[in-house]
């Protein structure tokens, strides 16, 4: 709770707050603040600029730009988190199991980890789409494996230092289980360097699916997303040439937001996370980097 | 880098860098440039012309599979006619053509002393050669054009005669296009999947150098029969420039002369260019599938003829250019039915009365398949939502889209367009034929397959020729599922330095054009 005391203090880390909670409003109440329907087409009036009817304009096909943004947060960062999540799940687990559970379920995993780095985000999703079908979820879950080695090597870090702690020898001498260990001495301490990865990694895949949804990828129109507007826009920058600024600027607010945080949250953390680590300090921080440079 | 220096978290570089590269993903930026070629300063031809267009599926006119190659086709080969300005066949390779009077036979009288670009000659024993080719390899993706010639002859090096199982006086002009073009018999006999590649023509131009999906180099031909109206000395030829880019593109020298949408045009003018509106015959329109639900009951078929609004597609899609369209030909060809024009205006009381009556009174599902979702998809979508139909939108790859709609005919509804072709009966064929590409439902009413049959008997000199082409015409858009939506003109922007480019209807030519 420390690492959180010490972020909330940075003001840095205040204002890349203060911008997330207004996207996370955006997106859970978007498609509810619209003004007008988002998917209203009204051909008798587009690409016309701001007014008092339509605040940022509309679109090709005469909807409301203003409405599109909001309604569009929802599906751009909650299909960025859904990712997230789902290479979280398929890291931090394998990161922490490869310490604690032998070196032969270590050694496989790495090299798992080591073929799943080598690939490219756009390039793996589209495969998978490819194969699954042109589907959001499907798209997430190729973003997903592909995070989850970020997850995976700085769990698998932070944990091969705290395992060498004196405390958790100590406990082991005492007769404490692997699992209560793991649980108490090291998830704990492993929690603020995953919530670091975690801003990265959201920050990574909002920009990949920003990516793909302008590639057509994974959310089809007429529903608005970012990435998607982002596409639309750039075919009519004759007659609207600051149209992309719009989402694009959303994008690039939210993703330097979380990278803010993100460093913010890291800062904060050795003070307590990595303290009496010893010389495992440094291969946590290598690690850390490494993962984060493979992104 | 993450030192506590004062106990309060310093700005880091790698948040610059999250910023920086949230900032490079979100903003798309386009660099573009060209470098000019000179020309070699033959007699009367000089400069280059760069084509910002599209690369053609194959240089072998007879494996092309796409509708719109004929334009690129044509700067390599020539065939024994060719189209005026208006679509009529006038003489090429050919001085003249005379039918048997009982239409049995054509014979086609070829000028002395013609060659193809490699300097072989090209006689009536070439030409032979070559239509038997079309005619009679397995693969030819022309030989359902050809399915009335019997028979070709040469009886003379300069007389060629093509022996008919019917009378099919649509002959000349179907010979102007990828059908009749004439490929070099030395080169398909030594090696016909070069020509994928290598064309063997005896068009304007010869082919230098080619990157597959990025460009084409030809060189003026002169041993072309018409070299004299050949005023450039090189050509250069580009795939179809992204419209974000394509104006700046122009501007930079990138291209001389480029197609362009509707919404890049006051772009266009602004920035000093040229812009020609040509009319043509490629017209957009959607493929449907009446072997698929809920197709296969023709009230459906019928209710979505009248649930779209052409006049605001015609608007959001083209920007106004082109005309609202309910037939294959557009407005001024032959073929064009006056009794047609307004067939099925909108009128969504009237189709969701025939959704009800076809069984769906609460309305229906349905896929739009297509290439690119944004744009006339969402539009359709809309439209149909009116009156009941809940589309989905499902895009395939374009690189597929020929595989999965023309091969497999596993879609109901696919947003297509339709490039026209040389002859009408051809077109007829293509749109409506019980083998067309774009008849997914490869059925043909028998009446018909009669009418076109009078097309092609009928000569095309006939007075009756417009009255029997546009009763064809009427009876295949009542017929027929086929949804025309509006005809599309050719928009070429180009730079001052190019002169005008002739207003060809059907392909694209380049006789009497220059670069300053």
């Amino acid at each position: 709770m420390s690492v959180l005391r010490t972020t909330a203090r940075a003001p840095i880390a205040r204002t890349a707050l203060a911008v997330l909670a207004v996207v996370a409003v955006l997106a859970l109440t978007g498609g509810l603040l619209a003004p007008l329907d988002p998917l209203a087409q009204d051909t008798a009036r587009i690409l016309q600029g701001p007014s008092g009817a339509h605040l940022l304009g509309t679109d090709y096909l005469g909807r409301d730009v203003l409405s599109r943004l909001l309604a569009g947060t929802g599906l751009s960062v909650l299909t960025a988190a859904e990712a997230v999540a789902a290479a979280m799940l398929l890291g931090v687990v394998p990161g922490l199991a490869s310490v604690r559970f032998g070196a032969a379920l270590s050694w496989i995993s790495l090299r798992a980890v080591d073929a799943l780095m080598t690939l490219p985000f756009t390039l793996f999703a589209i495969a998978a789409v490819g194969v699954l079908g042109n589907g959001l979820h499907q798209a997430m879950l190729a973003l997903g494996v592909l995070l989850a080695p970020l997850f995976f090597r700085v769990t698998r870090a932070a944990a091969l230092g705290l395992d060498r702690a004196q405390y958790v020898e100590a406990a082991e001498l005492m007769g404490a289980s692997r699992s209560w260990i793991l649980r108490v001495h090291i998830w704990r301490k492993v929690l603020p360097t995953v919530a670091v990865t975690t801003a990265h990694a959201l920050a990574t895949s909002l920009l990949a699916v920003s990516s793909l949804t302008f590639l057509g990828i994974g959310v089809q129109p007429p529903a608005p997303t970012w990435g998607g507007m982002l596409a639309g826009d750039l075919g009519f920058l004759a007659q609207q040439p600051w149209a992309p600024a719009l989402p694009a600027a959303l994008i690039m607010l939210t993703v330097g937001a979380l990278n803010l945080l993100a460093d913010a949250v890291r800062d904060a953390e050795p003070a307590d996370a990595v303290r009496g680590a010893g010389p495992a300090d440094t291969a946590v921080r290598k690690e850390h980097r490494d993962g984060l440079a493979a992104v | 880098m993450n030192a506590l220096a004062d106990g309060r978290p310093q700005l880091a570089r790698r948040s610059f860098l999250g910023l920086g590269l949230g900032a490079g993903a979100a903003l798309l930026l386009a660099a573009c440039g060209g470098a000019d070629t000179a020309g070699t300063g033959a007699p009367g031809s000089s400069g280059t012309l760069k084509w910002g267009w599209a690369l053609p599926t194959s240089w072998d006119p007879v494996f092309s599979s796409a509708g719109w190659d004929v334009h690129v086709l044509s700067l390599v080969y020539a065939g024994l006619t060719k189209l005026d300005e208006h679509g009529a066949a006038v003489p090429a390779l050919a001085t003249d053509w005379t039918y048997a009077p009982d239409g049995a036979s054509v014979t086609f009288r070829l000028r002395p002393g013609l060659t193809f670009g490699d300097g072989t000659p090209l006689d009536a024993a070439a030409v032979k050669k070559s239509l038997d080719r079309g005619r009679t390899d397995p693969k030819s993706l022309v030989a359902p054009q050809l399915v009335h010639v019997a028979e070709v002859t040469a009886t003379d090096p300069g007389t060629v005669v093509l022996h008919l199982t019917q009378p099919d006086y649509q002959l000349p002009n179907l010979l102007a296009g990828k059908t009749g073009m004439i490929v070099n018999p030395k080169a398909f006999e030594a090696d016909a999947a070069a020509l994928a590649t290598a064309p063997a023509g005896a068009g304007p131009f010869t082919l230098t150098s080619y990157t597959l999906n990025t460009k084409a180099v030809l060189r003026r031909n002169p041993g072309y029969w018409d070299a004299a109206s050949i005023k450039l000395e090189n050509f250069e030829l580009y795939p179809l420039p992204d419209a974000t880019t394509v104006v700046a593109g122009l501007q930079s020298g990138q291209f001389d002369v480029a197609q362009i949408p509707g919404s890049q045009v006051a772009a266009a003018k602004a920035a000093g260019l040229e812009v020609q509106v040509i009319p043509s015959l490629v017209v957009a329109v959607l493929d449907v599938n009446t072997t698929k639900a809920p197709f296969d009951n023709p009230d459906v078929v019928e209710a979505l003829k009248y649930a779209i609004d052409r006049e605001a597609l015609l608007k959001t899609q083209l920007f106004g250019f082109g005309e609202v369209n309910h037939q294959p030909f557009p407005k001024g060809y032959v073929g064009h039915d006056p009794g047609s024009d307004d067939l099925y205006r909108y009128d969504p009381d009237k189709a969701r009365a025939l959704l009800a009556k076809a069984g769906h009174p609460d309305g229906v599902d349905l896929a739009i398949t297509t290439t690119a979702a944004q744009g006339l998809p969402e539009q359709l979508q809309a439209q149909l939502k009116q009156v009941g139909i809940r589309a989905t939108i499902e895009v395939v790859p374009a690189a597929q889209a020929t595989q999965i709609v023309y091969v497999q005919h596993s879609k109901a509804l696919f947003t297509d367009q339709f490039a026209g072709r040389d002859s009408a009966a051809q077109a007829f064929q293509v749109l409506f034929g019980d083998q067309g590409l774009m008849n997914p439902g490869r059925t043909t009413p028998p009446e018909l397959k009669d009418a076109v049959e009078k097309v092609s008997r009928t000569p095309l000199d006939s007075p009756d020729y417009p009255k029997v082409l546009q009763a064809a015409t009427a009876l295949a858009v009542r017929t027929m599922p086929n949804v025309f939506l509006y005809s599309v003109p050719r928009l070429l922007a180009r730079r001052r330095s190019v002169s005008q480019l002739p207003a060809s209807t059907v392909v694209q030519r380049f006789e009497g054009v220059s670069v300053s």
